[in-house]
């Protein structure tokens, strides 16, 4: 059963067209990613989704419920993570888990969350005592505080140092195995490979692309990548010669390029370096990964 | 109700542990009470009449920049766009909010009210009313709170849009400066605003009539709190990037500046404005001033007993004896005569008290016993605050000329001057000089002259000699029915100090007295 179902979604703020027709479905117990770079939409698809905003025309079902009509009722079976951590200067994080705990029909012990979630030893210090990743940390224990059947987060490890990052992604993945249904929005291609069973690539409030990780490369027309060191130097003009290279890198006995055609080309180069009585050191051939199939689809690199 | 119970609990401890917040909610209150009662402290009741303007700028301060302040910055901070993810309605949030304001303002107003029983202020004579009407004032202005929260997208607009509101309210609303000051368009306005409103009904609790005189008051409190929660609600915004979402959202602000509105076109409509009662319907109009002159003891002790440095001017004016009548039971009994020309405090510990004799009747009134018991030469300066007088070649503005000139006409067929009984008269009279000075009126220095021509006019000189003594010796005797009818000559009605009235026309007594014995130049020196 799908969890959330999105349909023709359209979103504009005055000349900018912030989701231009998305439509995706999220089903029962999946992580799904909204991978894009910074303002191609993902957010505002997010934010339209949990009624946040409103969007100008689209269907959004959330739990087999109208998400437009019903908000409210949605709301009761959703968590959510947000860009920005917002809690007042001098709240604790036992009360803030017990005020929202408030907010909600069924709720999970606020004391459990807390432990759950790394936060015991904090729990009575203020919020602006917190380190980045325990800020973070609280804001999914808000988001988990009605024991939601589905949780979304909008890049919840942005700004986080790479120890708090690793933790969060280690909870992320938790939710899945407890059956959690997760959306998440990055625009880390790395993020997006490790945790989604399935991602949705955006550009200018389009979906351009979506499946899981490995089939987007598997169906990607992406280039693969080829590095290679030799005993000798080799000259430029004889692997400019080779068939398929591009992005040739030559750096004395170091050589790198990319091929559609892998096999021809290290074929020829296995010719060229016998004729030349060269040894051939090392060679490697590397996949597409993410980053090249978003590349290739969206023409752009990724910011980091 | 869970949601709204916590979201309160969480507002107020929040509050608490902020102590810019603190500083300015309960510490501003008490200093701005403090910095009053030390200005003006050698008057005895000054805080009891300025009571309702003191609780005004404490709610004023509190709702309309406390409040709006609060929710600004958290909105900034994305707090409440975070609420918004959950399913609590916003009503709720916004109520608790409010609500927790109505717990800061109203542990506010106790503690300023405590710190003014404790500087000797009497107790309010209307305690429960004046939780209702505090009540009435916060929901108004908090009201306002909300519009301006709502209006304002970020701090500092908070403060800008604060301004704008609070000086015009403390300057022509009627919180500041009173009433009777303000030129006649500023007393228009004044009825445009929910400060004079404010400070008048809880004004009528603390020394006034109570609730039943503020009932206008009230209405007009609950029309502007509405309107301002109404507007508040539809201009409710989550994000501090959110604009409204039609240019109508902004627009709800009409609604808030609707029941302002609205509520000064009805003042207008009943003549309010000008503090005057329409004159088929005095008693309906405008609250009764206090008529009973019983007041607890402490506030009818001289300042000079509570104050001791420098002595006041005003209490140190009269003679023991005079003291002694200001008590309220020496007043209806006879009054015990003591040679002592100055205050009790200021007397020889070992003088030996003169023989006690006592004076029958006014019309027993000698010479020796003026001489015995009066003292002229430490009377309040007549350029003072205090009973001023002005110079006879000093010209009033015109306005001011105009109100004594109907003053100076209408006098003799004012109904009270012209009671059977010369004493009364007397002192119905004096109340025409007294009342100007203790609301200070701009007609306070000049309106004594018009009393004394009229006095003299009217009554015998050697009777005018022997009552204007005896009033000085018992300010506490007859009725102040008078003081209702004096807006018949233009003077504001509401709550008038009874007590405070009654010693200044009694100050105004002996001048009038010296002024007649020629122990008193005629002008002030």
């Amino acid at each position: 059963m799908a969890k959330v179902i999105v349909r023709e979604l359209h979103k504009r703020y005055g000349d900018v067209l912030a989701a231009q027709g998305v439509s995706f479905q999220i089903e029962d117990g999946e992580i799904f990613g909204l991978l894009g770079p910074n303002g191609s939409g993902k957010t505002t698809t997010l934010e339209c989704v949990v009624g946040l905003r409103q969007p100008d025309a689209g269907e959004i079902e959330v739990c087999g419920m109208d998400a437009r009509r019903r908000p409210q009722a949605v709301k009761e079976k959703i968590g959510a993570v947000l860009q920005t951590i917002a809690l007042q200067d001098k709240i604790t994080p036992r009360e803030a888990v017990s005020l929202f705990a408030s907010f909600y029909r069924d709720t999970a012990s606020p004391a459990q969350l807390l432990q759950r979630f790394a936060l015991a030893e904090k729990s009575d210090v203020p919020f602006d005592t917190l380190s980045g990743g325990q800020r973070q940390r609280l804001a999914v224990a808000l988001a988990f505080v009605n024991n939601p059947e589905l949780v979304f987060l909008d890049e919840p490890t942005t700004g986080l140092d790479p120890q708090s990052r690793r933790e969060l992604h280690a909870d992320i993945a938790q939710m899945k195995r407890d059956g959690h249904t997760v959306l998440l929005t990055t625009h880390h291609i790395d993020e997006a490979e490790l945790l989604c069973d399935r991602i949705a690539i955006i550009e200018r409030g389009r979906i351009i692309a979506s499946g899981p990780p490995r089939s987007l490369i598997a169906e990607s027309t992406a280039v693969q990548s080829v590095s290679l060191t030799t005993a000798r130097p080799l000259e430029h003009g004889w692997l400019e010669r080779l068939p398929g290279v591009e992005d040739l890198v030559c750096d004395d006995v170091t050589v790198r390029f990319r091929t559609a055609i892998v096999s021809r080309t290290v074929a020829a180069l296995m010719q060229v370096l016998d004729e030349h009585g060269i040894e051939l050191t090392n060679l490697q051939v590397r996949k597409a990964t993410l980053e090249d199939v978003f590349i290739a689809l969206t023409g752009d690199g990724l910011p980091h | 109700m869970n949601a709204f119970l916590q979201q309160l609990r969480i507002s107020l401890k929040l509050h608490y542990r902020n102590k810019m917040a603190l500083i300015y909610s309960y510490l501003f209150p008490l200093i701005f009470l403090l910095a009053f009662w030390v200005l003006y402290r050698h008057e005895t009741v000054t805080l009891a009449r300025h009571m309702g303007e003191l609780l005004t700028v404490s709610v004023l301060g509190g709702a309309c920049f406390g409040l709006p302040t609060t929710m600004v910055s958290e909105r900034e901070r994305g707090v409440w766009r975070r609420y918004r993810l959950t399913p609590v309605p916003t009503a709720a949030l916004v109520a608790s909010t409010a609500a927790a304001r109505y717990c800061i303002l109203i542990t506010a107003g106790l503690l300023q009210l405590g710190l003014a029983l404790a500087l000797g202020m009497p107790l309010p004579k209307h305690p429960v009313d004046l939780f209702i009407v505090f009540t009435f004032v916060s929901f108004a202005f908090i009201g306002l709170g909300l519009v301006m929260a709502m209006m304002a997208d970020n701090v500092p607009a908070v403060q800008a849009l604060g301004q704008c509101i609070f000086l015009p309210m403390l300057i022509i609303g009627g919180i500041a400066v009173p009433l009777a000051s303000l030129p006649d368009w500023a007393l228009h306005v004044s009825a445009f605003f929910p400060g004079r409103y404010a400070v008048e009904a809880l004004q009528a609790c603390v020394i006034g009539p109570g609730l039943g005189a503020a009932r206008f008051d009230l209405l007009a409190l609950l029309i502007i709190g509405a309107g301002g929660c109404v507007a508040g609600a539809k201009m409710f915004r989550w994000d501090a990037q959110q604009r409204f979402a039609a240019r109508s959202g902004k627009g709800w602000v009409t609604v808030a500046l609707l029941s302002w509105g609205v509520v000064g076109v009805m003042s207008e409509y009943q003549g309010r404005m000008l503090a005057t009662r329409p004159a088929d319907s005095p008693k309906q109009a405008q609250p009764s001033p206090v008529s009973t002159p019983a007041l607890p003891a402490a506030s009818t002790a001289p300042a000079a007993a509570r104050a001791p440095e420098p002595p006041p001017p005003a209490p140190v004016t009269l003679s023991a004896a005079e003291r002694k009548a200001l008590q309220p039971d020496a007043g209806r009994k006879p009054v015990t005569r003591t040679p002592a020309p100055t205050p009790p405090e200021e007397a020889p510990p070992a003088r030996t008290p003169p023989p006690i004799t006592t004076v029958a009747s006014w019309q027993a009134v000698t010479t020796a016993d003026i001489d015995r018991d009066l003292v002229f030469d430490r009377l309040p300066s007549d350029g003072g605050i205090v009973t001023p007088i002005a110079p006879d070649d000093e010209e009033p503005d015109p306005d001011t000329a105009d109100h004594l000139q109907y003053i100076r006409e209408m006098l003799p067929s004012w109904q009270p001057g012209r009671v059977a009984d010369p004493v009364q008269r007397v002192r119905n009279i004096l109340y025409v000089a007294a009342l100007p000075d203790v609301l200070q009126m701009p007609v306070e220095r000049f309106a004594p002259q018009v009393v004394y021509e009229r006095l003299q006019q009217d009554i015998p000189k050697d009777q005018l000699i022997r009552i204007l003594y005896w009033i000085a010796l018992h300010p506490t005797e007859g009725d102040d029915k008078a003081l209702d009818e004096l807006w018949a000559l233009h003077f504001p009605n509401g709550p008038v100090d009874v007590e405070q009235t009654r010693e200044r026309s009694a100050i105004y007594a002996v001048k009038l007295l010296g002024r007649i014995l020629g122990k008193l130049p005629r002008r002030p020196s």
